[in-house]
């Protein structure tokens, strides 16, 4: 086995090493340079200013703002979105009961599964047309020509600051849960069916069985849920840009670092300071990623 | 070419030396890819076509040298560069290729250009995702159009280009004193009515406040809404309005101190007093469900008479013309005047050139770019542009014997009523920054209390702010 | 409770009771909680269904009848008119088939290469191998449009801008980091004795990956695909920002074509069309999914038995 080891080893890495480093490595390295930088992004030659970027960046009231939106997106987008899909998932594959011995679905599995997966082959700019219709603050958007029905009056929702941020974390898991359904029932199809058959012998119910059988063996995919959704709460960007009212209001309150970063390189020209968001956000993104891995890691190495 | 201070194109040995050591921190296997690119674009002049001057051709245009265009698709189209303006230049230079695009997202497409001092050579900066102007200027990446000013005018015979223009066109696209873009498209203010709806009802437009507001109340008891803006995207339209009050209670300096960010400019009287004014107006008359709205939804409401009044640009009528019922007839009015002793009188207007255009500097062929706007400033030019936009240009006369719609003859009224009474700010493009965060007070103000206290407080702090940052390129007219 | 001697006869609301056995009692909480599961799968499915449904109305109705309307009234008309000018104005199926041909080859080509990669980095031990993954890893963290202008510099320095060949390295490049960090950590799951059985057979190092791992991958590689579909099907910044120069439009993906006549429909504000615009692009995927369904769950569970 020793024969021709580094020459497949280089064969297989030259590629794709290549192209991620031309297209993405490149790139980045110099935007980390260039948040030290008071670059506007219209001159050829950045001036070099250290670390005042990042200085400036602790007395910036807005990205802390940011940050705390991080941080309920954090909270609230993958709770949320992994607690439906899971319970979804649970009803459409085992939640039929069981039939002549094996486990199955409710009725209509197979539709629900399709329809529950329509929002993920939609492009967020659509999603977010769709969307400022159906939250729009008068009575021929759809939810408050809704609420308009029982009487109660519209509800300006994006225009809201205290619910606009809610509004576009409903649309992040509208569109989320289909693909995690679809995750957790590949998951619980791996599941041998036996086991749950075992359980129902021993007389366990359908709420014990999720808890107690499903749970704990769906470990693995959870963790890789809680990553996926994890990183969306720190991206967030697109929605918040189609769907907020002035890009991130009202009066920021529904923004985040991509929408400032956006702003920052784009509509101030600030090039260097933008960079500067984009290297805090790039770290803060990575801790999570490293404390969610240290924290759920589990030997699974055979080798 | 001259560069205003702080000018980052110089190139000093000790920029050099440190863009050197980062890369050497930098290194990768990448570094040879790095070195070409940022930073690493050279300063030298490209070669920049040039060609005899003569009557015919005062810029010394290079006949065969190819021009490259980008023309913003937005509420003009692009029509009236490909069927007007690129046919007049390829008229003129029949051996010259012209490189017709357009786009939506200017600095997404732009800026990259720039960068790299690949730039096209003439450019329509517009839109919700424009290139800050400022920023361009500051980089030496724009053309002194001095020399353009200066030419004769393609068809106005015995003028130059400067003669033929509107006054105070050239001091709109000027930064710190020096001409850089063309200002197009001229634009007057107002609050915009339905003529018909008017005449139904036997309303007259108001002329003074309390006009305004007993106009207002009589509209609460037809059921409509009296006055609305978009709060989505559109509360600059609303600023304007409450500036240019506070404009004709202080005098058009109030603008100007504002736009040098003097001390105490947005907290001064006037401000203070057109924001109480306005703040009033929105606590009364206004639905707050317009505040998630976009410019278009509410403006297809006033189209179906649900509301009286619309602060906006006289670019409004074309922008509705397929929502537009027969007969709606639009019509616009000056903001009415404040109080008896206002500094300005009822008919002064907020009015200015829009629509920038500008030649890169860096590009290949900037005397070419530079003869585009010569044709675009003709007297044939300019008509063909109000033909096809129903937006008024800052040519002089260019709209004699057009047809005009209601909305547009209403307009050209109002602006004649205004004599020389009319104003404009320029901060709004000069800082970003400030234009944000006037957007969100506004709202606030008009939807959320109408604390004019917190508004000026709100606006002088971020003024403040852009003063004091040393990133910022500061402007003084 | 009565004092009643004698069994009462099975009554549904009598808690205190068992009287039909176990059995019998499962059934009755599977018929409870069968009902609930189906309102909350229905309940789910409309609040999914409404907003799309709404939609395709909506390309049906005039500006006025959308934005002061009723919002669950029909449209006046179910005239075609927006779709005739959706396909003729906004070209959405010249868009579709470029959208479909980029991110066709660009899939493909990130599976190949990302899963070629994320196996030497699961399963062989050399110096840099921890480098290279966290190069990897690390480009998830970062926001795409910060790299735009270099990006911009380096494709056009290559040549590459407006091409689809630039498009699509450029699309394979931001797929990797989510493609290797994913499909590493299954390939260290792939047990080694079927690995180790293939080498005493005699098999090389290329041949054991590509016709023993790769299959035993399939789960993990088919779902990361669909995956890498979606992401780049909605790519839009990439394009906007390498797709330009001369008849750019031509080369237009999707997503660019639909944000056009949605900054359009800002202007003159055709949204009719602009819905259709949006039903014609969606249609096909959704009839592609509802059709690959079986396919895709099948292959997301292939890896059942271990």
């Amino acid at each position: 086995m020793r024969h021709g080891r580094y020459p497949f080893i280089v064969g297989f890495l030259i590629v794709p090493v290549t192209i991620y480093v031309t297209f993405v490595i490149a790139p980045y390295l110099q935007a980390f340079y260039l948040a030290m930088t008071n670059w506007r992004g219209v001159s050829a030659n950045p001036k070099f200013i250290g670390l005042d970027n990042f200085q400036r960046l602790l007395q910036d009231d807005i990205f802390w703002k940011a940050i705390r939106h991080h941080g309920v997106l954090l909270l609230v987008l993958p709770l949320v979105a992994i607690a439906i899909a899971l319970v979804f998932a649970f009803l459409l594959n085992v939640g039929g009961g069981s039939r002549g011995g094996t486990l199955r679905g409710v009725w209509g599995s197979n539709f629900y599964r399709i329809v529950f997966f329509f929002p993920q082959v939609l492009a967020v700019v659509i999603i977010g047309v769709i969307f400022r219709r159906v939250y729009a603050p008068d009575e021929s958007g759809l939810l408050n020509g809704l609420l308009g029905v029982f009487g109660i009056d519209p509800i300006p929702i994006m225009a809201d600051r205290n619910i606009a941020l809610f509004a576009i974390i409903a649309v992040l898991v509208w569109q989320a849960v289909g693909f995690y359904v679809v995750l957790f029932s590949a998951g619980m199809a791996s599941v041998p069916k036996d086991i749950y058959e075992a359980a129902v012998l021993d007389g366990a119910g359908r709420a014990s069985m999720f808890f107690r059988v499903t749970l704990p063996l769906l470990r693995d995919t959870l963790q890789v849920a809680w990553v996926y959704l994890g990183i969306a709460a720190f991206d967030a960007f697109a929605i918040v840009q189609v769907l907020s009212i002035e890009q991130g209001g009202p009066d920021g309150a529904t923004t985040v670092l991509g929408m400032e970063i956006y702003r920052n390189a784009f509509s101030y020209s600030q090039m260097g300071y933008a960079s500067a968001m984009g290297v805090a956000l790039f770290f803060v993104t990575i801790t999570f990623a490293a404390l969610t891995l240290r924290v759920s890691r589990r030997e699974t190495i055979e080798l | 070419m001259s560069v205003p201070p702080d000018s980052t194109s110089d190139l000093t040995r000790r920029t050099l030396l440190r863009r050197a050591a980062a890369a050497g921190l930098l290194a990768t296997p990448a570094a040879g890819l790095l070195s070409a690119c940022v930073g690493g674009g050279e300063d030298e002049p490209t070669d920049q076509a040039e060609g005899e001057k003569s009557a015919t051709n005062p810029l010394g245009v290079d006949g065969k040298a190819p021009l490259e265009i980008y023309i913003f698709n937005g509420g003009l189209g692009t029509k009236y560069a490909t069927d007007v303006h690129v046919p007049s230049y390829k008229k003129a230079f029949p051996d010259a290729e012209v490189k017709f695009n357009q786009a939506e997202e200017m600095a997404t497409v732009l800026q990259p250009r720039f960068t790299s001092n690949e730039p096209p050579d003439m450019v329509n900066n517009a839109g919700s995702k424009l290139m800050d102007q400022g920023a361009l200027v500051q980089a030496g990446q724009v053309q002194d159009l001095t020399e353009l000013f200066n030419a004769p005018s393609l068809d106005i015979p015995g003028k130059t280009v400067k003669d033929t223009l509107v006054p105070g066109t050239i001091e709109q696209g000027s930064f710190n004193g020096k001409p850089y873009t063309l200002n197009y498209a001229f634009t007057t203010f107002g609050l915009w009515y339905s003529d018909k709806l008017f005449q139904t009802n036997g309303w007259t437009p108001p002329k003074t406040w309390s006009d305004f507001t007993a106009l207002l109340d009589k509209a609460k008891a037809a059921g409509k809404t009296g006055y609305a803006y978009a709060g989505a995207n559109a509360a600059y339209y609303q600023y304007l309005v409450i500036l240019t009050t506070a404009a004709k209670i202080g005098g058009a300096d109030v603008l100007k101190n504002i736009d040098n960010l003097e001390d105490g400019a947005w907290t001064a009287e006037p401000v203070k007093q057109a924001a109480q004014l306005w703040g009033e107006i929105g606590a009364k008359y206004m639905d707050k469900a317009h505040l998630g709205l976009q410019h278009t939804e509410v403006q297809l409401q006033q189209n179906q008479d649900k509301v009286v009044f619309y602060p906006s640009g006289s670019w409004l009528e074309n922008e509705q013309t397929k929502d537009t019922p027969a007969g709606f007839n639009y019509a616009v009015v000056p903001v009415p005047s404040a109080t008896a002793s206002d500094k300005l009188p009822q008919t002064a207007i907020y009015a200015a050139a829009g629509e920038m255009y500008f030649v890169a500097a860096k590009g290949k062929n900037p005397r070419g770019g530079m003869e585009y706007l010569r044709h675009m400033l003709s007297k044939e030019g300019a008509k063909g542009f109000t033909q096809l936009t129903k937006v008024l240009t800052v040519v002089q006369g260019a709209t004699e014997g057009l047809t005009i719609s209601p909305g547009l003859t209403s307009s050209e009224t109002m602006l004649k009523a205004a004599g020389s009474d009319y104003f404009a700010y320029r901060w709004d493009t000069w800082y970003k920054k400030m234009d944000d965060e006037c957007r969100a007070a506004t709202n606030e103000l008009m939807f959320n209390g109408g604390d004019a206290n917190k508004f000026v407080t709100r606006m002088q702090k971020v003024a403040d702010e852009v003063k004091k940052d040393p990133s910022i390129e500061k402007f003084k007219r | 409770m009565a004092r009643i001697d004698t069994p009462a006869p099975p009554r549904g609301d009598a808690p205190a009771r068992r009287p039909g056995g176990p059995a019998q009692d499962q059934r009755r909480e599977i018929g409870l909680l069968n009902g609930l599961a189906h309102i909350s799968l229905a309940i789910w499915a409309i609040i999914i269904l409404a907003p799309l449904l709404w939609m395709f109305l909506a390309s049906f109705k005039t500006n006025t009848e959308m934005y002061l309307g009723n919002p669950f009234s029909l449209p006046s008309s179910f005239s075609l008119d927006s779709y005739v000018r959706a396909w003729n104005e906004a070209h959405v199926g010249r868009y579709f088939l470029n959208s479909l041909f980029v991110v066709g080859l660009a899939t493909a080509g990130t599976m190949l290469f990302g899963s070629m990669a994320a196996y030497v980095l699961a399963r062989y031990k050399f110096i840099g191998n921890r480098v290279i993954y966290y190069l990897f890893v690390s480009g998830l963290a970062f926001p795409v449009f910060l790299a735009l202008v270099p990006l911009f510099l380096i494709v056009n320095n290559m040549g590459l801008l407006n091409t689809y060949t630039g498009l699509i390295l450029v699309y394979i490049a931001y797929s990797l980091p989510f493609t290797v960090f994913f499909l590493t950590a299954f390939f260290k799951t792939l047990p080694n004795s079927v690995a180790e059985a293939a080498v005493m057979d005699g098999a090389s190092h290329t041949r054991l990956f590509f016709q023993v791992m790769m299959p035993m991958a399939r789960p993990a590689l088919v779902s990361i695909t669909i995956f890498n579909i979606m992401g780049q099907w909605n790519q839009y910044l990439l394009p906007v920002a390498l797709m330009q120069g001369e008849n750019a439009q031509e080369h237009w993906v999707l997503t660019q074509g639909i944000a056009n006549i949605s900054v359009q429909a800002g202007y003159e504000a055709d949204w009719a069309a602009m819905f259709a615009a949006v039903v014609l692009s969606i249609l096909p995927m959704i009839v592609v999914y509802a059709f690959f369904q079986r396919q895709i769950q099948a292959g997301l569970t292939a890896g059942a038995v271990k």
